[in-house]
């Protein structure tokens, strides 16, 4: 019985070290492996670093001219959103400037502006706005909105002033329920501290991926997929094989994962809410799930070194999307829903995200751990089968 | 052109990528913007107030309420599982200090790490917030007997009247798809042109190859793109038929200009994978370098992070990517409507990319007379 186990380790451990030789003697996976991972995570980090647009240029038509007016300009170009590059005197004029992508917005004060608000009406500020990118879009009317609750308010208080109604009572009467706003986890609104956590987690998943399937469509291509199996284990179970390779991958890339998901956001000053404990406890099962999802893609559809990456390369900005990162999980068609939990990326990244910007401990993340669990029993016992496929149409 | 013949597997593969992907991103934000987000309500005040507050939301197309919590703790995980991306925290005593006039605030968290879902669900409740106060308002100034038509006025004296240009009703469905589904056409075509440049390399038949071209490596490589340069173009074309025509996406510029520069960026893209495959050696290592590039021009393109808000050496950094200047056209014409007067520059830039061919295949070319000198 000892003796049989002795064996299965004394197998592995050749598997294990056939692999990581084999890793080490290709440059394609070198590249992919190590040099990927660590240019990745800080040039997107660098590209992403001023977290937001600020100071947008817009144009301004004031065709009131009047001191309500001046007043809502003067504060508009006060907000960190945006910026009063042009003051035009007609609208085509701005509307030139827009069209040149001078400026992104335009703020047009109507010519009764003044006049509305001094007879208790609604004066109205039209904005036109370039939506290109949801970043203008955003800017203009959070800029644009900020002024108007401040005008309102502003507006309000002068008009009840006017009715003898002042101080404290003013206030509760022009806002007799409030509400204070407290933007959790990401305070700013940046764009780094959202994107980055799950471009980290989906750098692991595509390097990992495509690192593998340049293996085994190159032991593919060249017919040597079966050479590669030590050749007292070619005819007996191949889980060892699974297990030797596995271990391999695991030993490869657990350091470089925590690497990227732990000490470059720690280097790069990234929000990290987490307990590191509980970020290992996640890449244990993801490192896993990905690897034995690869070999079963890489041993059945790989047919040479570079096949898979040039057909699945595509794939990246889909599995992101499915991720539910940036389109929510709930508002997902159901079918999409289903297949998203098909790949380790999706319960990865949104472990990652609620553990590393949010602060969730494994007991909220348990149905993601639950998951990837799951998927590395499955897609092991998928890469067994997948190496019994390239005995028996391969030999 | 033989070779496509005979093995035409990852034409047909490459182009099910595309079609799968235009019905992904067709059937996943159909809705234009994720509406019934799941928010929630910690209700510490069990009032007429809080519970007329909860059925406003629910009548909202925006939220729905996934669930009713009586403590913060438990609303707060419900966040960090995702359930729900926002909630309202209306402590006990609120209803009875607003008719003592005492001015209560309730709590609105929102969970910005989802920036999406985060800030949309954000500007619901904050609206139903404002309006809130204003139905309360309303009571108190119908009461001191102003009429309704002053009403509105008091309440509300400024509106803004937001009008987005050509997305006017900001639908991610039209935001995402005219971008990305180029930039996926784009990448393939790039990815397809280095693998099949590599693959001569691979199999060492860069000799037939060349004897054919006549020794040239340009023509080689030009020889070699350009059934797929019209492939690709022709998919995009009927990529952007579909989205323009049947779908219905805003478009208000010339046909032609579109076409035009779509080719442009397919032949651009091209010209760069030429380039790298021609600097670097190696076929496998020159593959995974172009798969890099091909791949941040989904970020440098700054369709979802404006290029303005990169820092000065990205935003130089972003003309080397086809897709930027894709991007920028397709702006132009789809939502502006503009001619070429605002156009040149883009189309300028686009055929600058030749030179990176030029290069590309000198490298080739010497990398190949040394080998056949020794």
């Amino acid at each position: 019985m000892l003796k049989r186990i002795m064996n299965n380790i004394k197998d592995t451990w050749d598997v294990f070290a056939a692999e990581v030789r084999r890793v080490f003697s290709d440059k394609t996976t070198i590249v992919i492996f190590f040099l990927a991972t660590v240019v990745y995570p800080p040039l997107y980090y660098y590209i992403y670093h001023l977290e937001m647009l600020t100071e947008m240029p817009v144009a301004v038509v004031d065709l009131s001219q009047g001191k309500d007016a001046k007043r809502f300009v003067h504060k508009l170009d006060a907000t960190p959103e945006v910026k009063v590059a042009y003051r035009c005197a007609n609208l085509a004029d701005a509307e030139l400037l827009l069209r040149e992508h001078e400026v992104r917005s335009i703020f047009l004060l109507s010519k009764d502006y003044d006049e509305m608000i001094a007879h208790k009406r609604t004066g109205t500020v039209t904005v036109v706005t370039d939506i290109s990118s949801f970043i203008y879009y955003k800017n203009a009317l959070m800029g644009g909105s900020n002024v108007l609750l401040d005008e309102m308010k502003t507006t309000q208080l002068v008009h009840q002033a006017a009715e003898g109604v002042t101080g404290v009572q003013a206030e509760a009467t022009i806002e007799p329920v409030g509400y204070e706003d407290v933007k959790l986890y990401n305070p700013g609104g940046g764009y780094a501290s959202y994107f980055i956590p799950a471009l980290l987690m989906l750098v692991v998943h595509q390097t990992l991926l495509f690192g593998i399937c340049v293996l085994c469509g190159d032991a593919n291509e060249n017919r040597k997929a079966l050479r590669l199996i030590p050749p007292r284990l070619r005819s007996r179970s191949v889980y060892r094989v699974t297990l030797g390779r596995l271990l391999c991958f695991l030993f490869i890339y657990f350091p470089i994962t925590l690497l990227d998901l732990w000490i470059i956001p720690y280097l790069f000053g990234m929000p990290q809410l987490g307990r590191p404990l509980d970020v290992m406890l996640l890449v244990l099962p993801y490192v896993i799930a990905i690897t034995c999802f690869a070999m079963t893609l890489g041993n059945i559809f790989a047919r040479e070194r570079l096949s898979m990456l040039l057909c699945c390369l595509f794939f990246s900005v889909i599995l992101f999307f499915l991720s539910g990162v940036v389109w929510p999980q709930s508002n997902m068609p159901k079918f999409w829903y289903v297949v998203s939990y098909f790949f380790p990326s999706t319960p990865g990244i949104q472990g990652f995200v609620r553990i590393s910007s949010m602060g969730a401990t494994l007991h909220e993340v348990r149905h993601e751990l639950i998951a990837l669990w799951l998927q590395a029993g499955v897609y092991f016992g998928t890469a067994c089968m997948s190496i019994r496929f390239i005995k028996r149409f391969r030999r | 052109m033989r070779r496509i013949w005979h093995s035409p597997r990852y034409l047909v593969i490459l182009t099910l990528a595309v079609a799968l992907s235009f019905v992904f991103f067709a059937t996943m934000t159909q809705e234009g913007q994720p509406q019934k987000l799941h928010v929630a309500v910690v209700d510490l005040d069990h009032s007429y107030l809080s519970r007329r507050l909860c059925h406003e939301l629910e009548a909202t197309q925006g939220v729905t309420i996934a669930a009713v919590y009586d403590n913060h703790t438990e609303a707060r995980q419900a966040m960090q599982r995702g359930e729900i991306f926002a909630f309202y925290e209306i402590p006990a005593g609120t209803y009875n200090e607003l008719l003592q006039f005492h001015a209560p605030r309730f709590c609105l968290y929102t969970n910005q790490s989802y920036l999406l879902a985060g800030s949309l669900s954000y500007r619901q409740l904050a609206t139903m917030g404002k309006l809130a106060a204003g139905a309360v308002q309303r009571e108190v100034l119908r009461k001191k007997g102003v009429k309704d038509d002053a009403i509105m006025g008091m309440i509300q004296p400024v509106a803004l009247d937001t009008h987005p240009i050509g997305n006017t009703k900001a639908s991610y469905c039209i935001y995402l798809m005219t971008t990305l589904i180029p930039g996926i056409i784009a990448l393939i075509a790039i990815l397809h042109t280095a693998y099949v440049i590599g693959r001569e390399r691979q199999e060492r038949t860069v000799k037939s190859w060349m004897r054919k071209a006549g020794g040239n490596g340009l023509k080689a490589m030009v020889g070699k793109a350009f059934p797929y340069t019209c492939y690709y173009t022709m998919l995009l074309v009927v990529a952007n038929f579909i989205m323009y025509g049947p779908m219905g996406m805003p478009f208000e510029g010339s046909w032609l200009l579109l076409t035009l520069h779509g080719l442009l960026m397919i032949t651009a893209g091209q010209c760069a994978s030429i380039f790298l495959m021609g600097c670097v050696p190696d076929p496998s290592v020159a593959m995974s370098l172009t798969s890099a590039y091909a791949t941040l021009s989904f970020t440098m393109c700054g369709f979802s992070f404006p290029v303005d808000a990169m820092p000065l050496p990205m935003q130089a950094f972003s003309e080397v990517f086809p897709l930027r200047h894709y991007f920028l056209v397709m702006r132009d014409i789809a939502f502006f409507g503009n001619g070429m007067e605002v156009l040149w520059p883009q189309t300028a830039k686009l055929v600058a990319f030749g030179v990176l061919a030029i290069i590309g295949s000198a490298m080739f070319n010497r990398q190949f007379e040394r080998r056949t000198a020794c």
